[in-house]
């Protein structure tokens, strides 16, 4: 009976600390606000929960690589400007993430045998979505860095600051792969205006989030 | 006057880890900070290399009161932790950290065959020793020609040959210097002036002679 006393054993510590959970329940309920938001047509919305998977896995690791080997204090003593620390980490974040399209959405139309009526389109707008998420994650990784639970408090953070993000790159995208442009402006403001916000924001909070 | 402290005072959260640090470093002066673990030594060179923001008091650094890139361009920190990329060769992270200071590959030559690690150059951080790990990192620190130069218990990890190697390094050193430390014999064979710490508070500053009488004195 040791596997139940194992069992037990971390049923006791995931309802004390609720990490886990927490982080499911947020995937959970975010995979079904994105459906909802894409009635009749969900592999958009498909598309983006795989980009924000691999995104929550990857682009926070910039900053916390660094505070894993204690280099980030090498970069705090060094002659460099804060704000040059936070866009260092969105360029790096941005390749990392470009890379990731140039694999994954052809690999995914194909599977999912969607053919975009405009691609050209459909490509920026995922990109504009996907470097929105890049830099609102990385600004916020810097400001969990702290924290010793990081890893599993960043979601926690990420998931309602970006969603007016996720929401309109998919109807956005959805828009751009059906080729009814209609009203397109509106969720591609959102995105850029979004972008901007978060960028400025960074930009201005970074000196006090990266010096204790 | 290189660093001027003045009743500084740190606090994370509740815990105070500075409670009244006042000390001046001259030109060209070697001082050793020694304290017991705990007793503030990492907080106040962390403070004085711009890491950390003190709570109260004030900091004065080559004569500005904000650690900026100027201040920290004329500076140089060695501490027990490396602050080496480990994934990348010995030549690779001093040409990142060059790149910050806006220095040439000339210097990155000369450090590394002054410190003895141009054959090991293209190796990876990660297959150094400690003692080729603690070496590069000083050749990282000096890559500025710092005019002060901060070594945080870099004897950490280091076994007899690799001290005596720093030690000998140290000797050689022209710059303004900090050392941390909580062995009272390095701070004597390093330092002419010793300020001793204990609990966040300044408990002596003066001559690094006979501190062993001054550390039992001040300690009861």
């Amino acid at each position: 009976m040791k596997f139940l006393r194992i069992a037990i054993k971390d049923l006791r510590t995931e309802f004390r600390t609720k990490g886990t959970l927490n982080f499911l329940f947020l995937f959970a309920f975010l995979s079904i606000m994105l459906f909802s938001a894409t009635v009749g047509d969900p592999e958009p919305a498909l598309l983006w929960v795989v980009f924000i998977f691999a995104g929550m896995l990857g682009y926070s690791r910039a900053f916390l690589r660094e505070v894993e080997t204690g280099t980030l204090d090498a970069l705090r003593i060094s002659p460099v400007s804060p704000s040059s620390i936070l866009f260092g980490k969105i360029v790096y974040n941005a390749a990392i993430m470009l890379i990731l399209e140039v694999f994954v959405i052809p690999v995914f139309m194909a599977v999912f045998g969607i053919y975009p009526k405009n691609v050209l389109l459909s490509v920026i707008i995922l990109t504009a979505g996907n470097l929105a998420f890049v830099i609102v994650s990385s600004s916020l990784s810097v400001l969990v860095i702290k924290s010793r639970a990081r890893e599993l408090l960043l979601p926690v953070l990420l998931f309602p600051i970006v969603f007016p993000v996720i929401i309109s790159t998919v109807q956005a995208f959805t828009m751009a792969v059906s080729g009814n442009l209609d009203g397109i402006q509106g969720p591609i403001s959102v995105i850029l205006g979004f972008s901007t916000a978060t960028l400025a924001v960074g930009y201005l909070t970074i000196d006090y989030a990266l010096i204790e | 006057m290189i660093v001027r402290l003045e009743n500084i005072e740190k606090s994370f959260g509740r815990f105070k880890a500075l409670r009244d640090i006042s000390f001046t470093l001259g030109k060209d002066e070697r001082l050793a900070l020694l304290g017991p673990n705990g007793s503030g030594k990492t907080t106040t060179v962390r403070i004085i290399s711009g890491q950390i923001k003190p709570t109260n008091g004030k900091l004065e650094i080559f004569g500005k009161r904000r650690v900026d890139e100027s201040v920290k361009r004329r500076m140089g920190v060695v501490s027990h932790n490396t602050f080496l990329y480990e994934d990348l060769t010995g030549y690779e992270n001093m040409e990142f950290f060059a790149s910050l200071y806006d220095v040439d590959g000339d210097r990155i030559k000369e450090l590394l065959q002054e410190l003895g690690l141009w054959k090991r150059r293209h190796d990876l951080v990660r297959n150094y020793s400690r003692g080729m790990k603690q070496r590069l990192s000083i050749a990282r620190a000096l890559l500025n020609k710092p005019e002060l130069i901060i070594l945080d218990e870099p004897t950490t990890g280091l076994d007899v040959e690799g001290r005596t190697r720093l030690f000998e390094m140290l000797s050689n050193f022209k710059s303004a210097m900090i050392f941390t430390t909580h062995n009272l014999q390095e701070a004597e064979q390093i330092c002419e002036r010793t300020v001793l710490i204990r609990e966040g508070r300044v408990v002596y500053d003066g001559s690094s002679e006979n501190l062993e009488s001054v550390f039992q004195e001040v300690m009861q």
